[in-house]
C-alpha cells in the first residue's frame, strides 16, 4: 500500500508544484492522475520514487517511509517501483537488450554491471520481458531504430525487469498516436490484472480514464481537487478540473 | 506594438528617447526596444574614437592641417557615424531602422583606412618585386624532392628533368642518370641507415648493444605525425576529467561545484587563448628544446580546447535516460555507465578526430620555436635561404595534412550520421572481437613507436630547468609599467588590424572562387566538373599549410613586416573561407528557388529573394569565425617575420625578459578571449 501524506513540493525558483496532497493507493489499483499540463502530475509521480525531492510531507510505501530513506535505501525502494516515461527515455544508442537489462541495475553488483556482465537468469528474464511486450525479435537492434510505440514497449519491459510492486507511468501515451495509446495501456492493464501490480498513471484524455482506471485523482495547480471513480466525474467536476472554458470532447 | 496601438500617448516619450541618442549613442535604440543595436552602437563610438585618435597621434594616419589645427580627416566619418546613429534612433520612432549600410560604411572607412596604414600595405612592392616572388615560386614548384646523378654530381630532378627522363624512357634513349629520392626528402620522410640500435631494440632483443645494424631513422615529418598523434591521445584522456568539472549540469549538483565550474571555465579559456606556439616557447624553458616540448605544448592547448567542447556536450546530454536509469534503483556509477557514456562517446570521438586534424596542423609549425618536427626543419631552410628544400617540406606537409583532413572528416561524418545498425548477437561476435583486438594491438604498437620518436621523457616535466621557475615567478608578477603596456597595446592593435585586413582580402578573393567550387553549380555537368575539382584542390592544398609556413615566401617578396604576415594570413583565409563558402552554397535549399521561380520572377529576383537570404547569414557567420581564427594566427605570425605582437613576444622570450613576455601573453589572452566571446555571441545572433 502506498500512502501520500500532506505532500508539498516547492521548486528552487519558487514554483509551488504540489500543495498539501494526501491520498492512498491500495494494492492492485489502477489509479489514474488527471489534470492540465503544469498541474503537478509529473512532480507527484517523481516524488514517489524520489527522482524529485519533496519539500515536506511523507510518502509511506509498504510501511517504509520513502521520504526518510537515504542513499542505498532509496535505491532499494526505487527498484521495487518501475517507471515509464512520456519520452520513453531509452538510451537511444544502446541495444534494446541493454536497455531492458538496465532495469536490473538495482539488483546486480556494481562491478559486474560496470563491465556489462549480467547473469544468465537476468538474460532469460529480459528475454521473457521482451516476449511479454511482443518484441522478442528486436532484442539486438538499436533502441532508436524502433518506432515510438515499440520504444514505449521496451520501456515497459525495462520496468518489468525490476519485478516491481508498483509502476509509475508518466503520460505514457502522450507522445504516441491515439491508436497506439490503447496498445500501451492494455499492456499496463495486463500487468495490473494478471500480476497484481499497482499502477499509477497520469493521463490527458478522459475517455482513456473511463476505459482503464479503477480510481481517479485530479490535480489542479498542485492541489488535489477530485478523488473517486471515473463515473463520478460529472460536468461540474470536469469544469473544476479543466477550467470553465473546457469542453468535453471525445478524441477517439 | 504599443506604438501602433497608441501612437499619441507614446510619441512624446519616443521622440525624447530618439534624441537621447545624440547625447549617448545607442541609448535611443536601446530604449525603443532594439537593445542589441543600441549596445553595439554604444560600444562602437568609444572604439572608433579611440582608433581614430590613436591612428592620428601615434601613426599620423589621415592627418590634415586646417590653419593651425592639426587633426585627422578620419574624424569626419566618425561624426557622420554619430549623426547616422541619431537618424537611426529618430526613424525607429516609426518602427523602422534607418539604412544600416551607412553606419557600417562610416565605421568601415575608419577601420580600413587605419588597418591599411598600420599593416604597412605596399601594393607597389607586389608588382616591383614580382621578380623575387618568381624566384621563390620557381624554387617551390621545382622542390628538392628527387635527385638525378649526372656524371657523378647530384642535381635536383624537378618537372623538366622528370619529363625529360620520361621522354627518354619512351623513346628508348639511354637515361641521363639515376633518379632517386633526394637527401633533402630523406631528411623529411626518414631513411634506412646503419647505426647503433636504439635502446628499445636491445630491450626487446632484436639487436645487441653496441652492434650497428641497418635501421629506419625517422625523418622530421614522421616526428611531426608522432607529435600530433601523441598529443591527441594524451589530451583526449586528460580532457575528460576536466570536462566534467567544467560542465554546469554536473557541477551544480555538487556542493561548491559552481565555484569549481567558474574557475575551470576561466582556466580553460585562458589556456586555450594562448596559442600552441606560445606554449611551445614556455615549454622549451621547462623541458628543453625538442619534439617532446612541442608535443607537450600541443597537448596543453588541446586539453583546454577539447575540455571545453566535451563539457558543452555533457551539458547538452539528454536527461531522460539518466532519469529512467536512476528510477530503476541504479547507483551513480551505474547511471554514468548506462545512461551517460553511451550518449557522450560518439560526440567525444568526433571532437577527438577534429582535434587530431588541428593538432597535426599545429604540429607542423610548433617546431618553429620548440625545435623538432618539420617546423624546425623549415626554420633551418629559411635561415639558409634554401627554398627548393623549403618547398619540398611544404609539399610533404600538404600531402600529410590532406590525408589527415580526409580521414578525419570521413570518420567524423560516419560517427555523426550515427546510423543505427544491428548489434551482432552473442554467437556472431567473435570476428568483431578479433578485429578489435588486432586494431588495439596495432594502436598500442603505433603509440609506443610515437613515444620513442617524440623522445617522450616524463621525468623532464618534474625536474624543470631553473630558468623555468624564474619564468613562472615572472609570469606571476608581470610588467605593468605604462611604457611596456603602451608598446604591447600598440602591437596588439596592429595584430588585430592585420587579422581584419587579411580576413577581408581573403574573403573578397574567395567569393568568386567559392561559386566555382560548389558542387551544385559546377560539379554536376562533365563540362565544368574540372573547374570544380581544380578549385577545390587549390583550396585543399593551400588550406593544408599553416599561415606561419607561408610567411617566408611573402617576407622574401615584400620584406619583413606586418604586410608579409597579413598576406600569409590572407592566403589561408582565401582557402578556408573559399571552402566554407562553397559548402554554404552547396547547402542551399532548392525549395525556395523553385517557389520564387514559380511566381514568375526573373533570375535577378530569384537570386535576391531565394538565394541571397540563404547564403548571407552563413557567409557572415563564417567571416566572423575566420576573423576570430585570424586574430589567433596573427598573434604568432611575427615569429616568422610577419610583424605584429608575435615578434615582440619572441624578442622578450629570446632575451629572457619574462616579466615583459608575461605582459604580452596576458594581453593576448584578454584580446583573444574577448574576440572569442564576441564572435560566438555574434554568430549565435546570426544563426
Amino acid at each position: 500500500m502506498l500512502r501520500i501524506e500532506n505532500l508539498t513540493k516547492v521548486y528552487p525558483n519558487g514554483t509551488e508544484a504540489l500543495t498539501d496532497v494526501s491520498f492512498e493507493v491500495a494494492d492492485g489499483e489502477f489509479l489514474v492522475v488527471i489534470g492540465l499540463s503544469g498541474s503537478g502530475k509529473s512532480t507527484l509521480l517523481r516524488c514517489i520514487n524520489r527522482l524529485v525531492e519533496p519539500t515536506s510531507g511523507r510518502i509511506i510505501f509498504n510501511d517504509v517511509d520513502v521520504t526518510a530513506a537515504k542513499g542505498a535505501e532509496i535505491r532499494r525502494i526505487r527498484r521495487q517501483i518501475g517507471m515509464i516515461f512520456q519520452q520513453f527515455n531509452l538510451v537511444k544508442r544502446s541495444s534494446v537488450m541493454t536497455n531492458v537489462l538496465t532495469g536490473r541495475l538495482g539488483y546486480v553488483s556494481t562491478l559486474s554491471s560496470l563491465l556489462g556482465i549480467f547473469s544468465a537468469e537476468d538474460h532469460a528474464r529480459a528475454a521473457a520481458s521482451l516476449e511479454q511486450v511482443g518484441l522478442s525479435e528486436k532484442a539486438h537492434v538499436r533502441a532508436d531504430s524502433l518506432s515510438g510505440g515499440q520504444q514505449q514497449r521496451v520501456g515497459i519491459a525495462r520496468a518489468l525487469m525490476q519485478e516491481p510492486k508498483v509502476v509509475l507511468a508518466d503520460e505514457p501515451v502522450a507522445s504516441l498516436d491515439p491508436v497506439l495509446a490503447h496498445t500501451i495501456l492494455k499492456y499496463l492493464e495486463q500487468l495490473n490484472k494478471e500480476r497484481g501490480i499497482t499502477v499509477l498513471c497520469s493521463l490527458h484524455f478522459l475517455d482513456l480514464v473511463h476505459r482503464y482506471a479503477t480510481r481517479v485523482i485530479a490535480l489542479k495547480d498542485g492541489k488535489l481537487v477530485f478523488e473517486g471513480t471515473p463515473d463520478q466525474i460529472d460536468d461540474a467536476q470536469f469544469k473544476t478540473i479543466y477550467g470553465q472554458e473546457a469542453e468535453r470532447i471525445s478524441v477517439i | 506594438m504599443a506604438q501602433l496601438n497608441q501612437p499619441l500617448k507614446t510619441s512624446n516619450s519616443s521622440v525624447l528617447a530618439s534624441w537621447s541618442s545624440l547625447v549617448i549613442p545607442g541609448l535611443g535604440q536601446f530604449i525603443l526596444g532594439r537593445r542589441w543595436r543600441g549596445i553595439v552602437i554604444f560600444l562602437m563610438i568609444p572604439i572608433l574614437g579611440y582608433i581614430t585618435n590613436w591612428a592620428q597621434v601615434r601613426k599620423h594616419i589621415g592627418q590634415v592641417e586646417i590653419g593651425s589645427l592639426i587633426t585627422s580627416w578620419l574624424w569626419l566619418p566618425f561624426i557622420l557615424f554619430w549623426l547616422w546613429n541619431v537618424l537611426d534612433a529618430r526613424s525607429l520612432v516609426t518602427g523602422k531602422t534607418y539604412n544600416t549600410l551607412f553606419g557600417v560604411l562610416f565605421a568601415a572607412v575608419i577601420l580600413y583606412v587605419t588597418a591599411w596604414n598600420v599593416t604597412d600595405v605596399k601594393l607597389d612592392r607586389l608588382i616591383s618585386r614580382i621578380h623575387d616572388a618568381q624566384l621563390v615560386m620557381t624554387d617551390l614548384v621545382n622542390a628538392d624532392i628527387l635527385t638525378i646523378n649526372i656524371n657523378g654530381t647530384d642535381q635536383i630532378c624537378a618537372w623538366e628533368c622528370l619529363s625529360g627522363a620520361a621522354g627518354d624512357l619512351l623513346a628508348g634513349r639511354p637515361a641521363k642518370g639515376v633518379i632517386r629520392v633526394s637527401d633533402n626528402m630523406l631528411d623529411i620522410i626518414g631513411r634506412v641507415k646503419v647505426d647503433r640500435p636504439p635502446r628499445w631494440m636491445v630491450v626487446v632483443g632484436w639487436a645487441e648493444n653496441g652492434v650497428e645494424i641497418n635501421q629506419y631513422v625517422p625523418g622530421t615529418l614522421i616526428e611531426t605525425i608522432a607529435m600530433g598523434l601523441l598529443a591527441t591521445i594524451f589530451s583526449t584522456i586528460l580532457a575528460i576529467p576536466f570536462s566534467f568539472l567544467a560542465a554546469h549540469n554536473v557541477m551544480s549538483r555538487v556542493p561548491g561545484g559552481s565555484v569549481i565550474y567558474y574557475v575551470m571555465r576561466a582556466l580553460l579559456n585562458i589556456v586555450r587563448a594562448v596559442d600552441t606556439i606560445v606554449w611551445g616557447l614556455i615549454l622549451i624553458v621547462w623541458v628543453g628544446l625538442g619534439s617532446f616540448a612541442g608535443m607537450i605544448a600541443l597537448t596543453i592547448h588541446s586539453i583546454a580546447a577539447l575540455a571545453k567542447l566535451f563539457s558543452e556536450e555533457i551539458e547538452h546530454i539528454d536527461t531522460g535516460p539518466v532519469e529512467a536509469v536512476r528510477a530503476t534503483g541504479a547507483n551513480l556509477l551505474q547511471v554514468i555507465r548506462y545512461a551517460i557514456i553511451p550518449q557522450i562517446v560518439p560526440p567525444f570521438l568526433a571532437y577527438t578526430l577534429l582535434r587530431w586534424d588541428i593538432n597535426m596542423r599545429s604540429a607542423t609549425v610548433v617546431g618553429f620555436v620548440a625545435g623538432g618536427g618539420i617546423g624546425f626543419f623549415v626554420v633551418e631552410t629559411i635561415r639558409l635561404g634554401a627554398y627548393p628544400q623549403y618547398g619540398a617540406a611544404l609539399w610533404a606537409v600538404a600531402v600529410v595534412i590532406i590525408i589527415v583532413d580526409y580521414i578525419s572528416a570521413r570518420w567524423r561524418d560516419k560517427i555523426l550520421r550515427d546510423q543505427p545498425r544491428e548489434t551482432p548477437e552473442t554467437g556472431r561476435r567473435w570476428p568483431t572481437i578479433l578485429r578489435t583486438t588486432i586494431l588495439a594491438l596495432l594502436g598500442l604498437v603505433a603509440f609506443a613507436y610515437c613515444w620513442v620518436v617524440t623522445k617522450v621523457n616524463p621525468a623532464a616535466l618534474f625536474e624543470p630547468a631553473p630558468t623555468f621557475l624564474r619564468l613562472v615567478g615572472d609570469f606571476l608578477s608581470i610588467d605593468l609599467t605604462p611604457a611596456i603596456l603602451d608598446s604591447v597595446i600598440q602591437q596588439i592593435l596592429v595584430t588585430i588590424f592585420q587579422a581584419m585586413l587579411a580576413t577581408t582580402l581573403g574573403a573578397i578573393f574567395a567569393l568568386p572562387f567559392s561559386f566555382l567550387a560548389a558542387r551544385n553549380l559546377t560539379g554536376r555537368s562533365p563540362a565544368t566538373a574540372w573547374i570544380y575539382i581544380l578549385v577545390r584542390s587549390i583550396f585543399n592544398v593551400l588550406r593544408s599549410i599553416e599561415a606561419l609556413l607561408y610567411v617566408a615566401i611573402f617576407v622574401f617578396w615584400v620584406g619583413i613586416g606586418p604586410f608579409a604576415g597579413m598576406l600569409a594570413l590572407a592566403v589561408t583565409t582565401f582557402a578556408l573561407i573559399g571552402k566554407l563558402f562553397s559548402e554554404a552554397i552547396e547547402n542551399i535549399d532548392p525549395g525556395p528557388i523553385e517557389a520564387v521561380t514559380a511566381t514568375g520572377a526573373n533570375i535577378v529576383q530569384v537570386v535576391n529573394y531565394a538565394i541571397l537570404p540563404q547564403i548571407v547569414p552563413p557567409f557572415v557567420s563564417y567571416l566572423i569565425y575566420q576573423w576570430d581564427i585570424n586574430i589567433r594566427m596573427a598573434t604568432i605570425i611575427g615569429f616568422a617575420g610577419g610583424g605584429g605582437i608575435g615578434l615582440t613576444l619572441y624578442t622578450y622570450f629570446g632575451s629572457l625578459q619574462y616579466h615583459k613576455a608575461g605582459t604580452v601573453v596576458a594581453i593576448i589572452v584578454i584580446v583573444v578571449a574577448l574576440m572569442d566571446f564576441t564572435s560566438a555571441k555574434l554568430r549565435e545572433k546570426l544563426v
